[in-house]
């Protein structure tokens, strides 16, 4: 088990410098990737998430407005 | 009490996510793609979740044509706004995932683009919804434009088994896919979580709706008077 865990170690060792880099580049694009994907995924459905609290607040204020405009105009007439 | 049930569901939402997240963190590396795979846990839940979506409007529509009924107009506007956004996530996090395993952000491959089609097809519905005035109308004619969008959801689903397509075939909704338990529990987890968000925000949505009629004719009422 130990043996198996420290195999790709042991391979990087023998590794020549360029291979290694390639690999370490490839593994930092591959975990920013990631990264970004999450990011994305959050931002877009947060972003939407305060769109709608937002749209919620300016209904209410709509409604309140509307209700207060009809009461008024009962006490009027 | 909706309230509540929409509290809880939030709740139990979140529970999920950051569970998943953790649960995601531990997994494996994929032995081809190595981490970046991991955001498969979202694209697919997200899509699953848009493409459910785009049968809940498509229903809803036919349903509104039917019965004349405004809760099913309310409905079918709700689920399509709140599955646009989950498809935009489909389609962000899928371009992030091939700009590191193909090289490119995009590709002009018949998945991609039927989904890329679908977007645009339900962001005209919403779109036209605006453009008409009249209640009947706006909602006659927004059923009637869901019901032909949701012709490319079939074609988004099967364009990569009709077509030969970069995009990978499915690993997961698939006899002969090779996702390992865990990885599908996983995933299924995920799923369960997106839609509970997606059922949320639908509600939310559709009570802003019939808020929104009410609005409406409170409008006719002060400029009756």
């Amino acid at each position: 088990m130990t043996v198996h865990f420290l195999m790709p170690l042991a391979a990087l060792l023998q590794a020549p410098d360029d291979a290694i880099r390639d690999e370490i580049g490839r593994l930092q694009r591959n975990f920013q990737g990631l990264i970004w994907g999450f990011v994305a995924a959050w931002v877009i459905l947060m972003a939407y998430t305060l769109m709608i609290v937002f749209r919620e607040r300016k209904i209410r204020r709509e409604m309140e407005r509307l209700k207060n405009m009809v009461e008024d105009s009962g006490k009027k007439s | 009490m909706r309230q509540k049930v929409m509290i809880g569901m939030l709740a139990l939402a979140a529970i999920l996510l950051v569970r998943n997240l953790y649960v995601i963190s531990v997994l494996p590396d994929e032995v081809n793609q190595g981490q970046i795979f991991r955001i498969i846990f979202f694209h697919v839940p997200a899509a699953v979740a848009a493409m459910t979506g785009s049968a809940v409007a498509l229903i809803a529509s036919v349903l509104f044509l039917v019965k004349k009924d405004f809760f099913y107009d309310s409905l079918a506007v709700a689920v399509t706004e709140v599955g646009l956004a989950f498809l935009a996530v489909n389609l962000v996090t899928g371009s992030i995932w091939a700009r590191v395993i193909w090289g490119v952000w995009w590709a002009w491959d018949p998945r991609l683009t039927s989904a890329l089609v679908c977007w645009v097809l339900y962001a005209g519905y919403l779109i036209l919804r605006q453009a008409l005035e009249e209640p009947t109308q706006r909602a006659t004619f927004a059923a009637v434009y869901s019901i032909f969008a949701f012709t490319d959801v079939p074609i988004v689903y099967f364009s990569i088994r009709w077509w030969r397509t970069l995009h990978p075939q499915p690993v997961f909704f698939n006899k002969n896919g090779s996702f390992p338990a865990d990885w599908s529990a996983a995933l299924r987890l995920n799923l369960i979580a997106l839609f509970l968000f997606y059922a949320v925000l639908t509600m939310i949505r559709l009570r802003q709706e019939q808020a929104q009629r009410e609005i409406d004719y409170l409008r006719r009422t002060v400029h009756a008077m």
